[in-house]
């Protein structure tokens, strides 16, 4: 096991002198880190503050009293009395020496060149170059740790052969690109795959001069299981690895903290602006949260999810035959004037559970109130399977991603943490390298299940019950019962000695038959000190969706309601409204059969609308995010670019209600400005912390008798009784699969992130049906083949991935926008299919409004890709 | 109860025919044994394969890239099937003093790969070796357990010729 590289709280103090400074500092801290404490710098480049010590660039020595030669301060812990001398003239030599010798393998021409500073000036453009010679074409000019050692260190010649390793540069991943080149050995990258992410992707690789970093073999990091997660780039301290987006954008002109608008989790992330506009995003450093870490989407994906051309960011209307760009004054006069004549029984507003919260909040109050009691309902409901009453108690749990990364013994269910809550499986790893106990529940071979002390591989679609079963045993601490003893044998919570005990729930989990029985389970143990229970879904702010009443049947608070005529569920039955408004929801492949449609989004939906209205996007506006664990985080602004023919004229979504509200003479539904929409919340919801509040919170359940809206709406109990994998009694086997369809992970708003983020694109991470290899070759699929599957007399032909992870016997696909098929695991019929019959890739990028009625594309904003 | 009815499975992956499984009872799984059990796998397959490498991995909870870290480190792994012949170069100081790198530079312009590597058609494996033992036959060649010495470069030309068409 590796050190843990934090000092615990309660070590005893010591006390030492510093350059004849006095410190004190906690016992197990090193002598580096006492020296930054006191103020005295001392280079470093191999160690860095979350790993573990390494000793490899040398430069760190120091010189103790009484000790013998010359240690190195990264790796030496403090004793009581200690005396450390930093800057001696030995030091500083030895510590010449050692840089040259590092720069003679480093392209360092400008370092030591005398032009260096005029050629940075005058050239301020040769740098956007393919390969780094020198820093004036390194990407990490001017933001780069060994260009600031090797200015402290103050060194003007090398004084060795130079050597250039004219290794080639990878280009080929996604995301970010490598140039070993560069590369000074240190070894950061691989002690943060592998101590921290636990991916283990990187690794050094041969010795001597030929060392080499990166994965087995020369394979790509996308095939040795890399996560995308960035955190080697963000700790690399040279240019060797650098994010493809903004590469070339130089230093940032600053940084602002804001909150990932991609996921419930919540991360904290700094957001790096240049001129007016995102560059790149870093890790935020809360320790409680993500402490530094984020995965795939909120690493790499929000610039271009922001910044894509086919972003529609100018108001459009169809007159007649065309659909143009209109002023906001017209498009919102025609919305208002349409909206006004018609009965409220006939309108249904759809609102995204990525919404902030001033979104979700006017959305719901714009319809409810502004139009005298509408239809209000989220696709958020699909992501909350079991309804609002059972989710309301699963967030009264106490949720915590802190005590998760603390725990004793954990169990995760049906969750892979490669690119879908990432930051939750990296707690679990800090949970493991602590000494914890994995246990995890998954048909699939998910990336936990390779790590865990006991890994029970339920049948396909049945990790609730097996779930709820071993929760039961926990419980019970059942001597001798099963769960007790994928536990280790400890007692879980409660008496003196009982161990702590983390839970965490995949999305998936939720849609199987059973997942009621959690519940009670789940409330039970979280009477037990020390148990910590992560339910989790996909959505950003599907809990404040729910908190704030953006769902049919429920009121800001939340609070039960007799809703409108119309819902999610009645919408599905074929129940179209006459109006429907789509705030950043597109729930359909084609236009519904509605007289008036109108769309609010970052891009158009893939199809015709009537009306369109550009809403803001996460770094466009201010606003708040409610997290899993209950933290009501804000979102910053860090985009001010003029408004126009340019950059668009995109307005917060609570904006565009509370214009709409104005035309419609409801001055009490309009804010001044996002503060107000705040004050608003709190009058309505005074449990909801509107102002925000970065605590985690607790929620205050629904009440169990909420009426139902219409039944399938409310979800009634989640999936138990009578399950679907039963429903269907064919075997599996001989062509019958279960067929496990899941939410995306990469749904924002109306979109879908693999569309506008190149990156995400190629990872092809939700395209067709993954089988296991072994099935696909029994069914003769050939590699890039497709099959058929049967689904309730509808047949659906998708490529085939063929995925060892998938158990046999089973299917596992993403379901679109457009799905219509059960969210239950489900026994189908699969075989070899007709590539001719194959759907176009399930993947879609927005596009223009299609055909020939899109024909006025008016002032040039590029819808089409 | 349902966990009772779970299959806990082991983490060995499915039983394959061939050597592992009884590789795979040699030892207990244990990190600690990486460098045994590479030994073992490469004893049974020759060279270690990138299936070979994902295996072990899987089984001692370790991942690909840490296991060939690992295995690069050490110069007697090697990762591509050995050739049908294995052609031994001495670089020894007999060897060497006696123009030993000619040998090694004309067997590596001929078959177009350097020491270390195998040639595309797999028939050839060229190594450098540090003395074998019969210095006063330098410079020394092998050719499998063959052994010839005092080599030139039109010798060692004739020998692969004759190699070639035997
Ligand atoms: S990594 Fe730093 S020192 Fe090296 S070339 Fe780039 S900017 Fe210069
Ligand atoms: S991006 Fe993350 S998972 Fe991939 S190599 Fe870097 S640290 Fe490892
Ligand atoms: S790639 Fe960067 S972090 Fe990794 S060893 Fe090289 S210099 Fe260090
Ligand atoms: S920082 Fe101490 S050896 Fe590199
Ligand atoms: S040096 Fe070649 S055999 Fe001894």
């Amino acid at each position: 096991m590796t050190l843990e590289p934090l000092t615990r709280l309660d070590a005893p103090a010591l006390s030492l002198e510093i350059d004849h400074q006095a410190v004190s500092v906690p016992a197990g801290t090193t002598v580096l880190r006492a020296a930054e404490l006191a103020g005295v710098y001392v280079p470093s480049l191999c160690s860095h503050k979350e790993l573990s010590p390494f000793g490899g660039c040398r430069l760190c020595t120091v010189e103790i009293e009484g000790a013998r030669g010359y240690p190195l301060a990264c790796s030496t812990l403090v004793a009581d009395g200690m005396e450390v001398t930093t800057d001696t003239v030995a030091l500083r030599e030895m510590r010449q020496e050692i840089l040259r010798l590092i720069l003679s393998e480093h392209p360092s021409s400008c370092l030591l060149c005398g032009e260096s500073d005029d050629c940075r000036r005058s050239l301020s453009t040769i740098r956007k170059a393919g390969v780094s010679t020198g820093c004036r074409s390194c990407p990490n000019d001017g933001d780069c740790e060994l260009q600031q050692v090797v200015e402290r260190v103050g060194i003007s010649e090398i004084g060795y052969p130079v050597a250039y390793r004219g290794l080639e540069a990878e280009h080929d991943d996604p995301f970010y690109d490598r140039d070993y080149n560069l590369c000074i050995l240190c070894g950061r990258c691989v002690r943060m795959c592998h101590e921290v992410r636990g991916a283990s992707v990187l690794s050094f690789k041969y010795r001597g001069p030929r060392t080499l970093i990166g994965p087995a073999f020369g394979t790509s990091h996308l095939m040795a299981g890399c996560e995308f997660c960035g955190a080697c780039v963000s700790v690399c301290p040279t240019g060797t690895l650098a994010d493809k987006v903004s590469k070339w954008d130089g230093v940032p002109d600053g940084l602002e903290t804001s909150t990932c608008p991609f996921c419930s989790l919540g991360c904290r992330v700094e957001l790096a602006h240049k001129d007016g506009a995102l560059s790149s995003v870093r890790a935020g450093h809360d320790v409680e949260l993500n402490d530094g870490q984020l995965c795939v989407r909120g690493r790499f994906c929000l610039p271009e999810a922001t910044h894509h051309h086919s972003r529609a960011r100018q108001p459009m209307l169809r007159k007649g035959a065309y659909f143009r760009v209109a002023s906001w004054d017209e498009t919102l006069d025609e919305v208002a004037a349409r909206l006004s004549g018609v009965a409220p029984d006939d309108v249904l507003m759809l609102v995204s559970g990525d919404l902030a919260n001033e979104g979700l909040y006017a959305a719901q109050r714009f319809a409810r109130v502004g139009l005298d009691g509408a239809g209000v309902d989220s696709t958020a409901r699909d992501r909350l399977p079991g309804g609002p009453v059972f989710w309301s108690r699963l967030f009264a749990l106490p949720i915590s991603l802190e005590a998760l990364a603390a725990a004793d013994t954990v169990i995760v269910a049906g969750l892979d943490t490669r690119f879908s809550f990432s930051v939750a499986g990296v707690q679990v790893r800090r949970a493991l390298r602590r000494g914890g106990r994995l246990v995890v529940v998954d048909a699939r071979e998910s990336n936990l299940a390779r790590l865990a002390d006991r890994w029970l591989r339920a049948r396909p679609g049945d990790e609730a019950r097996e779930l709820a079963g071993l929760l039961a045993d926990v419980r019970a601490g059942g001597e001798g019962a099963a769960g007790a003893e994928a536990v280790g044998g400890a007692a879980v919570g409660g008496e003196a000695g009982g161990g702590t005990l983390a839970i965490v729930i995949g999305p998936r989990v939720f849609d199987c038959p059973g997942a009621g029985e959690l519940l009670p389970e789940l409330e039970a143990l979280a009477t037990r000190q020390g148990v910590s229970i992560l339910p989790l879904a996909h959505g950003a702010n599907v809990r404040g969706a729910l908190e704030l009443g953006a769902l049919a049947g429920v009121l800001p608070g939340p609070r039960p309601a007799t809703g409108g005529a119309l819902d999610l569920a009645r919408l599905r039955a074929g129940h179209l409204p006459k109006v429907l408004y789509l705030v950043g929801e597109s729930p359909f492949a084609t236009r519904p059969d509605c007289e008036l449609v109108i769309a609010q989004d970052l891009y158009l939906p893939p199809f015709e609308v009537d009306a369109f209205l550009p809403a803001a996007s996460f770094v466009e506006a201010e606003g708040t995010l409610t997290s899993i664990e209950g933290r009501v985080q804000e979102l910053r602004r860090v985009e001010h670019l003029a408004a126009g023919a340019v950059h668009g004229r995109a307005l917060p979504d609570w904006q565009i209600f509370s214009d709409l509200a104005g035309r419609l003479g409801r001055p009490d539904l309009q804010y001044g400005d996002d503060a107000a929409v705040r004050a608003a919340i709190r009058a309505e919801a005074p449990g909801f912390a509107a102002e925000g509040d970065r605590r985690r919170r607790a929620m205050t359940p629904l009440a169990a008798g909420t009426a139902p809206v219409s039944a399938a709406a409310a979800g009634g109990r989640p999936q138990d009784g009578g399950s679907s994998v039963e429903a269907d009694d064919g075997p599996v086997g001989r062509g019958r699969f279960v067929l496990v369809s899941e939410h995306s992970l990469l749904r924002h708003r109306g979109i879908d992130l693999a569309a506008v983020v190149e990156g995400l694109g190629e990872l092809h991470l939700e395209e067709g049906v993954a089988l296991n290899p072994d099935d696909l070759a029994r069914l003769g699929v050939e590699p890039g083949g497709v099959v058929t599957v049967g689904l309730g007399g509808s047949d659906l032909v998708r490529v085939a991935r063929p995925d060892s992870d998938c158990p046999r016997g089973a299917a596992y696909l993403v379901r679109d926008e457009a799905w219509v098929g059960p969210s239950r695991p489900v026994r189908v019929s699969i075989r070899a299919g007709d590539r001719s019959r194959a759907a176009r890739p399930a993947r879609r990028a927005p596009v223009a409004a299609a055909g020939p009625r899109a024909g006025d594309q008016g002032g040039g904003h590029g819808n089409d890709r | 109860m349902a966990a009772a009815r779970s299959r806990l499975r082991s983490a060995a992956g499915p039983a394959a025919p061939d050597p592992w499984p009884t590789i795979m009872r040699e030892f207990e799984g244990r990190p600690a044994d990486l460098v045994p059990v590479l030994q073992r796998t490469q004893e049974a397959f020759g060279y270690l394969s990138p299936d070979s490498v994902r295996r072990v991995a899987r089984w001692l909870k370790l991942s690909e890239s840490d296991v060939f870290g690992v295995a690069t480190f050490y110069a007697q792994f090697r990762f591509s099937p050995p050739g049908r012949h294995r052609l031994r170069v001495c670089l020894g100081t007999a060897c060497h003093v006696k123009g030993g790198v000619q040998m090694l530079e004309t067997l590596e312009r001929r078959l177009a790969v350097e020491a270390g590597q195998t040639t595309p058609d797999g028939e050839y494996d060229l190594e450098r070796v540090v003395c074998l033992g019969c210095c006063a036959l330098a410079p020394v060649v092998t050719v499998d357990d063959a052994i010839y010495g005092q080599m030139s470069v039109l010798r060692l030309q004739g020998l692969l010729d004759e190699h070639a068409h035997a």
